[in-house]
């Protein structure tokens, strides 16, 4: 090793051979630390905004009008901006700090461009800062972990795919190491898999520049979002993870992995039995039984393979654990691999369907998730970038201590984080189905539920500021180290032959054990294949390695969505529930800007405690219309799924103007923008065309005058509000348009068909409005049925 | 055609198949790696431990 100018031309002359045969020429080279350096920074940057906008929206649910009713700081807009952030800056930046110094490694090469690594950098960079902008605005998919809209996922394509991947894929095929080891593997499996899962998740129409509006609908939708929801936690939060944790935490121990055969069987495993596991997201509801049992038992066998990588993990330490008592790199390795194996037991447990029955829509999963992130991807990253900053750096860590006291503060910080919340969790599960001798509900009133888990969410509150406090201590540490790094760094040159196109295996040919036996010739081919040769040639292979994972994860998705789109069965069609109208849509469309789906499902499942509390269980022919769906994960606030009809107009005025006034004791923030700022009834229209492209049927006036249909509805809602008391014009405000969406969520499942007769007497090209037309009323009589107090909803008929 | 092809398949048995079909990857794969040699491995760890190239490469 020398230090100096690298010379990586064909002129640097050598004489040695790595295989024997062919002559090959030595090569000088330097490792691009810089690229680490700039992610490293990122990392604790964003590492230290993140958490900070955690802390931010956990002081929210506890004080939910701390903001002054400022629309852009609502619980609902920045928790997206929250996990957002967590995930794709700082574990995305983390990650990528970690691949680029590893693959340089392990590859013995510099990164094959260094303009495209810094292309990768500053795209991510702005990927955040338009993520960080949009998402405040109400510029949102609602689609969890995939919220931002198509222009900001086209970049992310671009970047991740094209300029991350391609400056990947070169420097493994020019790497001068032959064998790929097992933490590439991670990373090539990451790199295929989060680029399938975004562009097939994200695919839709544009309705302007910051809406997009999917391509799937409903019962789809939810299992297009949530094949990619987990697979974003396993190839996101999980396989780049391992392979961080295969390079660093041997280096770290300074030993080599305990068992390197583990690490293939349980990279193999994983890439297997990830891709299926998504629709245990979905259990009980509208999605089919076949693919929530099959995502239930696929994610069983998940933790067979997560605790090799655990027990692997460990072991690595094995004969080294005096050292764990010293280091505390170390020490957030061992915390962070220890929350793997505890939450990828916890995550089949929730996976089994009566537990999931309790848990889901719970704090529990909020607990889950915040054990695994807090613990697993964030202690990893913090014990990589306590490794890394040194060299990175190349001066000794400024304080010590202050990594010890950030180890002990991040420690505490997580369990007085999630021990709170997963009692919240079980108090909501118990709460929401406690019958009493008379089978009535014991906490008929959601908000009692609510309530009694506040005072767990203020220890949340503490736990998030020590986790937090953790962060800023890094951030002190890392920036008092990079002060004291040297006026230049050193940049050692490093020398090695090119890898030879050919390679000559010096391993014997495999020979049939059996040979001479008196066998078939095929029972001898057989034995032959089975000594697997073939995939230690796969091992050397980057481009035909990277195929037959993409296989793997290809198949494997295709087995679960060809029946889900193809089986008609699955989503049996209502006649009565009918495309929404243009103000509707419009109310839908603030729904999902607003991030109401943060605290509120739509989806009632087949369990009596929801029954009695909502009303009938969704069926999946209800959502044909619905995109995005609007399931939810989480219950911070009651289900909406048969919201439609259940309060008066005024009431949901109210309700936003201040839900204290109708519901005390809420937590909901107020909406008192929606009541002051305009309604442009001109931006419906794109939404309603986009809306007939994708298949809801609208008639020609609809289509042509969408304003003016949208605005004579949203009149009779504001006469509607008058007459109960309300205040006049209140068709001009953006509340007419939601209220519009709730008062019909629901109900037309209860709807009657209206009799064929009927449908002759109108001009054939208008049948559809016909149908539209008397379908409400009818709506209404089930609504009224059904609820007993609803609001005249022949009000909102589109006439 | 190929809409009344695709609706006449008989998808029902998608998941008993997929998890055949995962069965045999999983042993597949668990039996090649177990008949990897104790050599070869010890040397595919170690490579993260140095940054330099060792020669004779594995």
């Amino acid at each position: 090793m020398a230090t100096g100018t690298p010379t990586n031309g064909p002129d640097d002359a050598a004489l040695s051979s790595d295989s024997g045969t062919e002559e090959v020429r030595l090569e000088q080279f330097q490792y691009d630390d810089g690229i680490v350096r700039l992610f490293a920074t990122a990392t604790i940057v964003w590492g230290i905004v993140a958490t900070l906008v955690g802390l931010i929206v956990a002081v929210l649910l506890v004080l939910p009008s701390i903001t002054g009713g400022l629309p852009w700081f609502s619980f609902a807009r920045l928790r997206p901006l929250h996990t957002n952030a967590a995930i794709f800056a700082f574990a995305g930046n983390g990650i990528f700090a970690a691949v680029y110094y590893s693959t340089q490694r392990l590859c013995k090469a510099r990164m094959w461009s260094d303009v495209l690594s810094r292309l990768h950098f500053w795209g991510w960079q702005l990927v955040i800062v338009l993520a960080a902008i949009t998402l405040p605005l109400g510029i949102t998919q609602s689609r969890e972990y995939a919220e931002l809209e198509w222009p900001i996922d086209l970049l992310i394509a671009v970047v991740w795919l094209f300029i991350f991947g391609g400056n990947f894929l070169m420097t493994l095929i020019k790497r001068r190491e032959r064998h790929m080891y097992v933490a590439l593997w991670f990373y090539i499996a990451t790199i295929v898999t989060v680029a399938l899962l975004h562009v097939f998740n994200n695919l839709v129409i544009p309705a302007g520049w910051f809406k997009g509006y999917s391509v799937y609908a409903g019962v789809q939708d939810a299992f297009m979002q949530w094949w990619y929801g987990h697979n974003a936690v396993a190839f996101f939060l999980t396989t780049p993870f391992l392979g961080l944790m295969y390079y660093f935490l041997p280096k770290a121990a300074e030993r080599p992995v305990f068992s390197y055969k583990l690490s293939i069987i349980h990279f193999w495993s994983l890439v297997f039995i990830y891709i299926w596991a998504g629709p245990h997201h979905l259990h009980y509801t509208a999605l089919p039984e076949w693919a929530s049992t099959l995502g239930m038992l696929f994610s069983l066998m998940l933790w067979m393979p997560s605790w090799g990588g655990m027990i692997n993990g460990l072991l690595t330490l094995r004969g080294a654990w005096h050292k764990v008592a010293a280091d505390p790199v170390l020490k957030f390795f061992v915390v962070g691999v220890t929350f793997y194996g505890m939450s990828t037991f916890e995550g089949p447990m929730l996976s089994i369907k009566s537990i999931n029955a309790f848990t889901h829509y719970t704090d529990w999963t909020i607990a889950h998730v915040h054990a695994g992130a807090l613990g697993w991807n964030g202690f990893m990253v913090f014990g990589m970038l306590y490794w890394l900053l040194p060299r990175l750096f190349q001066t000794k860590m400024w304080s010590d201590k202050l990594v010890s006291l950030h180890f002990w503060t991040g420690t505490i910080g997580i369990l007085l984080y999630i021990i709170p919340i997963y009692a919240a969790g079980l108090m909501q599960g118990w709460m929401w189905r406690a019958m009493d001798d008379t089978g009535h509900l014991m906490y008929p009133d959601f908000i009692e539920t609510t309530q009694s888990i506040v005072p767990l969410w203020w220890l949340r509150v503490v736990g998030g500021v020590l986790y937090v406090s953790g962060m800023l201590m890094l951030g002190i540490n890392s920036m008092m180290t990079w002060m004291g790094r040297p006026a230049e760094y050193e940049n050692p040159v490093h020398t090695a032959p090119r890898l030879t196109k050919t390679y000559v295996d010096h391993t014997p040919t495999p020979t049939s054990a059996i040979d001479g036996a008196p066998v078939l010739e095929l029972g001898k081919k057989v034995s032959v294949w089975s000594q697997m040769g073939w995939h230690r040639r796969w091992e050397r292979l980057p481009v035909r390695f990277t195929v037959f994972t993409t296989i793997a994860v290809v198949v494997a998705t295709l087995f679960e969505v060809i029946p889900t789109f193809l089986i008609r069965s699955n989503v049996p069609t209502i006649a009565t529930v009918k495309p929404y109208t243009p103000l509707e849509l419009a109310g839908r469309h603030i729904f999902v800007s607003e991030g109401c789906y943060n605290c509120h499902s739509q989806m009632i499942r087949p369990i009596v405690s929801e029954t009695k509390r909502y009303g009938e269980y969704s069926k999946p022919g209800e959502f044909i219309y619905d995109r995005p769906f609007q399931w939810g994960s989480r219950r911070i606030g009651p289900d909406l799924a048969r919201e439609g009809g259940k309060q008066s107009s005024f009431w949901h005025w109210t309700h936003f103007e201040n839900p204290e006034n109708v519901s005390p004791g809420s937590v909901m923030p107020d909406y008192g923008h929606l009541l002051t700022e305009d309604m442009n009834y001109d931006a419906i229209a794109p939404h309603v065309k986009v809306a007939a492209y994708l298949g809801a049927e609208y008639t020609d006036e609809e289509l042509n005058n969408t304003a003016e249909v949208a605005y004579k509805q949203a009149e009779y809602i504001a006469a509607d509000i008058v007459a109960q008391g309300g205040p006049a014009k209140a068709y001009e405000k953006q509340a007419v348009a939601l209220i519009a969406y709730l008062q019909r969520v629901g109900v037309d499942l209860f709807a009657t068909e209206e009799p064929a007769a009927e449908e002759t007497a109108e001009p054939a090209d208008t049948d559809t409005e016909s149908s539209e037309e008397t379908a409400e009323p009818a709506v209404e009589e089930a609504a009224q049925a059904e609820h007993g107090d609803g609001p005249n909803q022949d009000a909102f008929v589109v006439n | 055609m190929i809409r009344d092809l695709v609706s006449a398949l008989d998808y029902s048995s998608f998941a008993e198949l997929a998890l055949a079909l995962f069965v045999i990857a999983f042993a597949t794969m668990t039996y090649g790696t177990l008949r990897l040699s104790k050599n070869a491995t010890d040397r595919f760890a170690s490579i993260p431990l140095s940054d330099e190239v060792e020669d004779p490469r594995p």
